[in-house]
């Protein structure tokens, strides 16, 4: 018995000891596994993009973009993120949302801007994107949602257009799952704070948001994917609460209106 | 990892070719169950069943195909799980991970190569004990 128990304890030795061994080659550069990958997501990314762009129309006005930007670049710059990585469009539609897209485009609708009171508002929602994309929540949530092998064969140039709306959809109208979007929401709290902007509004914009929800249910996208919407701006507070924040953005400003007048135009 | 020795009495043909059928049992197995780890062990389960009323020698080598892929089984599981959790859930391919399959590869190619060499082995009239997985059968089967 006591033989067997020392070739048992042995043979798993050996095992780990193999794994170990095995482990310390650099398998993911060898492979190319995070290259093809990288290959996969940017073709997807700007496949998805195109397909979108073509259906809607892009907003180019300086006097929106810069704004905005400018908003982004805080955001990236106070939390090390590469402003050059990531890809902000503003659409104009009446829509209350914002999506992230493979290949970090982040996708912003003209209605959303219009919806939020304030900049901390506009700067929550786009930070709650931009965690999706550093966490690579969006090509995690298309794998799940519609298959790796199909990813790839749309990669490759063999994806339908059908297939391709299907999954933008999926994208930029549905939620994650609980856990990644209370995770992208917490992220976003970290990166306003980092940024000095008051992460407050941005739960109030939830919590007035899903009242709204009722009357307006085609309209309000982003809430009405996300129906624990109160119960994660519960969550927001009570991360911030007992800290105290600048409060410029967080105010209604002429900045801001000037903003929301040009999208009028 | 694998011994021959003699076995305590000379089998007859008969037995030879049952006690060779129940590694090549498992090898079928191996070959229809990928990726699924349960399937070959729940086949080598359905052929020992099937011979536990069998002479000691068949028994004996139904047992240690049994416990042979047995042995494999929570290896091969947590390599299962672990790559559908990668492709269902967020978890990533790492470093580790493919060191972990490349791993439960080499020791059950190590495990294939054993069995085919046992199944030839057994049939020729030759007692063949693996590491670890004969002492144990041992220890299981018993001589009525």
């Amino acid at each position: 018995m006591k033989k067997i128990l020392i070739e048992m304890v042995l043979t798993v030795a050996i095992i780990a000891a193999v794994w170990f061994g095995l482990s310390k080659v650099d398998w993911m550069k060898l492979l190319n596994v995070e290259q093809t990958t990288q290959n996969t997501e940017e073709k997807i990314g700007d496949l998805f993009w195109k397909m979108l762009n073509n259906t809607e129309s892009e907003i180019t006005s300086d006097s929106i973009v810069v704004p905005v930007d400018s908003m982004l670049t805080r955001i990236c710059t106070a939390n090390s993120i590469d402003r050059n990585k990531v890809k902000l469009h503003l659409l104009r539609k009446d829509e209350i949302n914002a999506f992230a897209l493979p290949n970090n485009h982040l996708v912003v609708y003209s209605g959303l801007i219009k919806g939020c009171e304030n900049e901390a508002e506009l700067c929550g929602v786009m930070s709650h994107e931009l965690a999706h994309i550093e966490k690579n929540h969006v090509m995690n949530k298309l794998v799940k949602e519609i298959g790796l092998s199909v990813l790839i064969s749309m990669s490759t140039g063999n994806g339908n257009a059908e297939t391709i709306k299907a999954a933008i959809k999926q994208l930029s109208s549905s939620a994650y799952d609980r856990k990644l979007e209370t995770d992208a929401d917490l992220t976003a709290v970290d990166y306003l704070i980092e940024a000095g902007i008051d992460p407050e509004p941005f739960a109030n914009f939830m919590y007035r948001l899903s009242d709204e929800t009722q009357n307006l249910p085609h309209q309000i996208f982003w809430i009405s994917t996300h129906p624990e919407s109160k119960e994660r701006a519960e969550k927001i507070i009570e991360r911030i609460k007992g800290k105290s924040f600048p409060k410029e953005e967080a105010k209604d400003s002429l900045r801001f209106e000037q903003l929301k007048e040009s999208l009028e135009n | 990892m694998i011994a021959t020795t003699n076995f305590r009495y000379e089998p007859s043909e008969h037995e030879l070719e049952k006690a060779s059928n129940s590694y090549v049992m498992s090898l079928i197995a191996i070959m229809g169950g990928l990726p699924l780890p349960i399937i070959n062990l729940i086949a080598t389960l359905v052929f020992y069943l099937g011979n536990r009323k069998g002479t000691y020698f068949v028994r004996w080598h139904c047992t240690q195909a049994l416990l042979s892929q047995l042995f494999l089984l929570p290896f091969n599981s947590v390599g299962f799980w672990w790559t559908i959790s990668i492709i269902f859930t967020s978890e990533n391919i790492t470093n580790n991970y493919i060191a972990y399959i490349l791993t439960i590869f080499i020791f059950n190619l190590v495990e294939f190569v054993g069995t085919i060499y046992t199944a030839i082995a057994t049939r020729k009239g030759t007692h063949v004990e693996w590491w670890v997985v004969g002492g144990l059968t041992h220890l299981i089967c018993k001589d009525k």
